[in-house]
Order: C-alpha cells, then structure tokens, then sequence
C-alpha cells in the first residue's frame, strides 16, 4: 500500500496511469517531433536538413507504428481496444486519438510510398522470384519511372507533406489536450498542456535525429554533413528555449496567483518530484543542454567539427532525458497528488517485468530502432548515391525546392 | 465481482448478431453524425428500457446529506460493500472526518471510515470536528462519461451515472477525470467501477443500501419528478450545497451544512 | 493522365482498405448501441438485474421477528436498521428460503462504533468516553451486561 502524507480521497492513493501512459506521450512525440523536421525540407525547402530528410521521415514511421502499443497494453481490456474506433464517443479526447492516429497513419504511410516509389520500383526490376513478387506488390504492380509520373510523384509528396504536418501537429498536441483537459487535475488542467506537449515534441524529434543522424552516418559510411548538424542544433536551441519558458511559466502563474491547488503542488515538485522535475527536467535536461546548445550555435565559427559534433550530441542525449522526464513528471507527478488537494502519495514505482513494466517500457522504446533498420533492409533509407539507373528528379531537383522555391 | 450474472450470454449473442447492423450505418457514424439521429424519437427511447417494468422516464433521482447528521458510524460504507461486493481497498462510498482549527485542519477516513474512527490527537486547538459522507455526485454534467472513448459510462434518463463493464476497455480515463474520487479501476474485471445508486434496489422501489441502513437520516434519496418528495422539498426550497461547485458538474448529490473545508 | 496510373491505384487500395473498415465495424457494433444515447442501451436493464437485493429493510425482518420489531420501534434505536447489526438480509435468508445463521458481531466494538466518544461526533449524540465509562479495559460483550440493544436506555 501506498504512503500518504495528509488527506487523499481513498479511491485516490492509485497510479492508474502507468508507466506505459509515460511512454505514450514520448513515443508519440518522436512521431511528430521527427515529421516536423522532414517537413522543414519536404515543405519549406530548408536545403540543410536534406541529409536528414528522409531519415526523419523513416522515423517518424517507425516510432507511428509503436506509438498505439503502449496503450493498448495499457488496457485492462485490452482486446476491446478496437471499440475506441468501432463506437467511438466523441466527447473523448482518446477517441479522437484513435481517429486522428488512423488519419495521420493514412497520410504518412502514402508519403512515404510516394517518396519511395522509384526505389520500390528499381528493387523490383533488380530482384527475382519471391523478392520480385513483394516489390512488384508494393510498387502496385506499376513501373511508371518516367519523367511525368516522377513530377506527379512530387506533386503528391507537397500536398502530404502539406496535410501530414499539421496532421501531425494535432496528432501530439491532442496528446497534451488529453491531459490538458482534465479540470479535476490541477497539475495537468492548464491550455498550455497542448502547447508544451507539441513543443516539446519537436524537442524530442531533433534531438532524436541528432544522435541518429551520425550513427546511421557512421553506418553507412559517409560523411557527417556540418550544416545539417549545426542547423539541427539551432532548432533543437530554438524549441528548447520555448519549452522551458512555457513549463515554466506555467509554474510561475499558478505560483503568483496563488492558486488554490498551489500548495500542493509546490508541494510536489519539491518533495515527491525534485528528482524528477528540479534535478532532471530543469537542471540537467534544460539548463545544461540550453548552454550546450548556445556554444554550438553562438560559437559556431570558433568549434572544430569534432567538438561541435560531440557538444550537439551531448545535448541531444540529455534533451531526450528532460523530455521524457517532463513526461514522467507529468503523467505520474498527477496521480501522486490526490484530488483533495490535501494529500500526496509516495512516489510511484513501476514494477519491473509486467506487462506495463521497465523491460517493456525498454522494449519499447528500442522496437521502433529495430523497424527502422529493417526498413533501411528493405527500401533502404538514403536514396542511392549517384545511383546507376537514371531516375530524374530523385537527385538534385528536391521537391520541396521546386515548390517552396527558395534555396537558402 | 462480476457484471456478468445473466445479462452476459444474451448480449453476446446479440453482439454476434449485430451482423444486422448494415455498412450503411456505419459510415454516417463514422463520419461524424450519429446512430443516434435515427433512434432520436423511436418508441425505444420513451418507456421502460429493456422491457421491464420501471418507466425510467417518470423518475429523476437526487441524493441528499445533512452532514450535521452523520456519525460517522460507517455503516453506510460496509453495508455498500456488502451489497455491491465492492473489493478491499476500494470505495463506492466512504466517510471523511474533519478537524478544524483556526489556522489548520486535519482530515482523515481510516478505511473508507468503513470500521468508524479511532479516537485523534491533532496538534493544535480544534475548535469544530464533523463527519462527511461521500458518495459519487452523479452529476448532470459529468466529466467522467465525457471522456469515456468508448461510451461504456454513461448517464441514465433518471439520473444515474453507470459503468457497462462489458464495454470498458479499462482505460482509466475517467477515473482521472472524475474530481471527487468516486471511480476506480476493478482489481479483478479491470473495468472502471463506481457507486450505482444501487441502481439494481432504487428501480425495485427500494432506497440504496447506504440510505437503507444510515441510522441517523444523515444520507437521503429522493425523486426529483415525485410530488411531495420531502427530499425534492428540501433541494428545492432550502439552501443547499454541492461539492467543487466551480467545476460546474452539477453534483445531484446535495449537501447541507457544508464547511468551507469540505473539497 | 497516362503517368498518373499508380496513383489511381493507390486511392483506390485505399478507398477498398476505408471500405474494409467500415464494414468490419458495422457487424462489430453492438445491436443495442446507440439506442437511448450512445452508449449499449441493453445494459440499462442488466444493471436493473446485476446483483441480488441484500438489504432488505426493518419492514423484512418484522416479518417473522414481531417481537424485536416492535420492540427496537419503541426504543431509542427504533431508527437504526437490523441490519447494521445482523449483518444483511440475505446473509440470513437466502434466496430460496433457507434460514441461515447469521453472523452477529456482540462485542463492545459494535457499540463504540456509533457511541465511542470521539472527534467529529455531533455533541447532542449519546457517546460515552470508553475508559471511563467502563470498569477496567473495554472488552467481550461488556456493553450487553447492562443495555439491551434493541431498546436502549441511557
């Protein structure tokens, strides 16, 4: 049984929200956070993020497949999961998840199909037999590669990209509006919550890519390209700036107007959470990165490539600690205190092997790293280089370009 | 405890048969509109549901605590258990105590208030102590069926705020989104579970089981659509109360005599 | 419009996959989904019938205890149900009519329950201070010795 310090309504002392409801939000932020980033050059034609572009693309998919698990396992019904879409209540905000999630699956699932289609094709004509069969199948059995049907390739890539980011957008910042929403929760009860939520997600997702970029650099043998490094670590700066000002000001709100919940919450933070939220979230995962990041992107002309590199790595590691912290925070920080007002309970402790456990949470967390390299298996996930069959259009002349019309 | 007694067998046929339900239907649902469009006035929803004898239409259900009353007995609570088969450590009703001084408060419910209350010490000059039972507001604007994904919460014709355990999926949502406490998760259906109103006793005529056995009229349940319902008087013409009043979920559980402490 | 033929038939794999879907969730609706709200509108009536009535009321037990009845009516507990003490009806009699003993809880914590001088407690409520309202420790059926449950007096 739990430790209570003061007064929780009895029913109150229970973490129903697990550790699986802490991965939701995180996963699902590297979904968007990663969309964001390849948009930033399928869409608004910034040249510097093309190295990553289709990396952040593959993410974003990856993680999109994962991104329902956690709730489903979650579930103490788990096999009427499906009801969510089949008799879905509409006044929920986790119904509307169900449906945006499939939407947002929808869009980017035919982006990725239009992004990748020579290269379906190409794998098609290269391989024999049951390879050929699958290629052929996922090629819809049409090896159009001509000039027309490559623009039109193009066209449809815009108008996804065009759908797919605010798609997206609303995909996690419905996250937050799930807790957001909840006035019976003073600590998630804020219409900031979405905002926080999206921002830092677009945390999440660059610093996600920082470290992915160079791995699967080193991987696959080429050159880590500075400009795209330094331009990352400028928007990761950037979204990481506004969500700290945010989570912060949230604070510093309820704090001045000495809300009738603030007592309890101070209360929180600095007791049951000051790991968590002062240590992790504040110190180690916002300032100490903040400063980082400030070196790389202020110091930019001082830095030997080597230093650049390992600082914005630095970053991105502990960046990628401060949001899941900001989720751990928040998810299980709300259940600690009761709706009395009057109460905390002891701090929440996920068990280790269940089905909501630290081993699944783990899993979890590495499941999308393993489809993103089957995915690299099948379609690979840089385009060839100065690849042999003559695909225009895939090399130089990038979509994005060709619609935002400026080339920086 | 289990929802599933008799009701289970026949509505699993009639989710296999449901093959009834044609596409067609589904896409104006689907696509924003409702099922519910083309049931709006059918004779379904006038009368008894289910075809039983109770009219929920001729009923609006209300409950009423005089927290000057109460005893803190807990006779309430274990009869609730008792009734409902309500697992250990989990609560449809419960009692609190509360402790007032000038400058500090302390409140307890040892159990629920299940086994009455020990005797306190607290560390300051106490100048009131009272007992206040709580129960689910079923309130007129719920939060907690809001969020529901699935529609398995739901408020009844005459008030009532129910769970269907058959279609629960278990999210817990609505345990957060309730302000009062009064849902939980079932520890063995893994459903969300919560005070009824004894609905299975208050269509047979019968008062919920916490009503039936309080010893001192501290809890009372009434009709709002009953001529001369002495509860109805009361709700109507004196000044009552009602919990977290600024979250405007129209509690339809009224209290009276409320302290300021009472959240 | 001759280029544009993979494209036809990727709206199409999707409009059949939409098509799909909604089928699958019209046999999958519940029939009586969406019947008085959206909600199962069958389960209406299997919460009339979820559970067994187990308290019956005083008015039950009267029936064959005439004595206690009237008894406990005249006292000062004629307002405290039998079956805060008994336990509930159906603890006693069972559904198909057999009489079962029920368990019956004689010790004084029963009493100090409701009487125990405590904090919270109305001031106008009888309640006694148990350690000096009794001699020597609280303990057994102490409280029978001298009251009589179902007519009380001071």
């Amino acid at each position: 049984m739990p430790e209570i310090s003061g007064f929780a309504f009895p029913n109150d002392i229970h973490v129903t929200w697990s550790l699986m409801i802490v991965m939701y939000p995180y996963i699902t932020g590297f979904v968007a956070g990663s969309f964001i980033v390849t948009s930033l050059y399928h869409l608004f034609g910034r040249q510097e993020f093309k190295p990553v572009a289709r990396l952040a693309m593959a993410t974003s998919f990856a993680f999109l497949l994962v991104a329902s698990l956690p709730l489903q396992l979650h579930l103490g019904q788990p096999q009427r999961g499906p009801f969510v879409i089949v008799t879905p209540n509409f006044t929920s905000a986790m119904a509307g998840f169900g449906i945006l999630y499939s939407f947002y699956m929808l869009v980017l699932v035919l982006e990725l199909w239009f992004v990748w289609r020579t290269e379906i094709i190409e794998r098609a004509r290269r391989s024999r037999g049951v390879k050929r069969a699958f290629y052929a199948a996922l090629a819809l059995g049409t090896y159009d590669t001509s000039a027309e049907a490559v623009e039109i390739d193009h066209k449809a890539i815009s108008i996804l990209a065009g759908i797919g980011l605010p798609a997206a957008c609303m995909l996690h910042g419905y996250v937050g509006f799930i807790f957001g929403a909840i006035k019976a929760n003073p600590w998630w009860s804020t219409p900031l919550m979405p905002v926080i939520f999206l921002l830092s997600a677009a945390v999440s997702g660059i610093a996600l890519l920082i470290l992915l970029y160079q791995v699967y650099a080193k991987l696959d043998r080429r050159p880590v390209v500075a400009s795209c490094v330094q331009a990352l670590a400028s928007w990761l700066w950037f979204f990481l700036i506004l969500t700290i000002t945010l989570e912060e000001l949230e604070l510093i709100v309820m704090a001045y107007e000495k809300s009738e919940s603030w007592l309890i919450i101070s209360e929180l933070l600095t007791t049951r959470l000051s790991f968590s939220y002062v240590t992790m979230q504040m110190i180690v995962g916002g300032l100490i990165p903040l400063i980082l990041l400030a070196v790389v992107v202020l110091m930019n002309r001082y830095l030997h490539e080597k230093v650049r590199n390992t600082l914005a790595t630095v970053a991105a590691l502990l960046t990628l600690i401060q949001v899941f912290s900001m989720r751990w925070n928040i998810v299980i920080g709300g259940q600690l205190l009761s709706k009395s007002l009057r109460g905390l309970r002891s701090p929440y402790e996920p068990e280790i092997f269940g089905r909501e456990g630290v081993l699944v949470a783990i899993a979890l967390f590495v499941a999308p790293f393993v489809i993103l390299w089957v995915f690299d298996r099948v379609l690979g996930i840089q385009e060839p280089e100065g690849g042999g069959h003559g695909s225009p259009g895939t090399g130089d002349a990038t979509p994005g370009a060709a619609v935002a019309g400026h080339a920086p | 405890m289990s929802n599933c007694h008799d009701g289970c067998d026949s509505s699993r046929r009639e989710f296999l048969s449901g093959t009834l339900k044609l596409a067609g239907g589904a896409v104006v649902t689907v696509i924003g509109g409702s099922a519910l469009a083309s049931s709006g006035g059918s004779p379904a929803s006038t009368g008894a549901p289910g075809g039983t004898a109770y009219d929920w239409n001729e009923h609006l259900w209300a409950y009423l605590i005089d927290t000057t009353k109460c005893i803190g007995c807990g006779s309430c609570a274990r009869a609730c258990k008792a009734e409902n088969d309500v697992p250990d450590g989990f609560y449809r009703t419960w009692i609190e105590r509360y402790v007032v001084g000038t400058e500090e408060s302390h409140v307890d419910a040892p159990n629920g208030g299940m086994e009455g209350f020990p005797p306190v010490q607290v560390g300051f000059a106490a100048n009131k102590s009272f007992f206040v039972p709580k129960i689910c507001n079923h309130c007129r604007a719920t939060p907690c069926t809001q969020v529901c994904p699935v529609g398995a919460s739901y408020r009844t014709k005459d008030g009532a705020v129910l769970v269907d355990g058959e279609s629960c999926i278990g999210c817990g949502y609505c345990v957060q989104a309730c302000p009062y406490g009064s849902r939980f998760i079932h520890p063995a259906t893994h459903t969300a579970s919560k005070c009824t109103w004894c609905y299975h006793r208050i269509t047979k005529g019968l008062k919920p089981a916490c009503v039936t056995v309080c010893p001192t009229q501290a809890r009372q349940f009434g009709d709002l659509k009953k001529d001369g319902d002495p509860i109805r008087a009361v709700i109507e013409h004196d000044r009552v109360q009602i919990l977290q009043g600024h979250l405007l979920t129209e509690p339809q559980c009224y209290y009276t005599h409320l302290d300021k402490e009472v959240r | 419009m001759e280029h544009a033929r993979h494209v036809f038939r990727i709206v199409l794999l999707v409009a059949v996959i939409l098509a799909v879907v909604l089928l699958a969730r019209g046999f999958l609706v519940p029939k009586s989904y969406g019947l008085y709200g959206r909600y199962r509108g069958a389960n209406v009536a299997e919460q009339m019938n979820a559970r067994p009535v187990l308290h019956g009321g005083a008015a039950v037990c009267g029936d064959c205890h005439e004595d206690q009845a009237k008894k406990r009516a005249a006292g000062a507990h004629r307002n405290v149900s039998c079956e805060i003490c008994h336990a509930p009806f159906r603890a006693h009699v069972k559904e198909d009519g057999t009489v079962v003993k029920p368990p019956i809880d004689r010790t004084y914590a029963l009493c100090a329950r409701c009487h125990r001088k405590i904090a919270g407690r109305p001031a106008t409520f009888p309640q006694v201070d148990l350690e000096q309202h009794v001699n020597g420790p609280p303990e057994g059926k102490v409280c029978l010795q001298c009251h009589d449950p179902h007519a009380p007096k001071p």
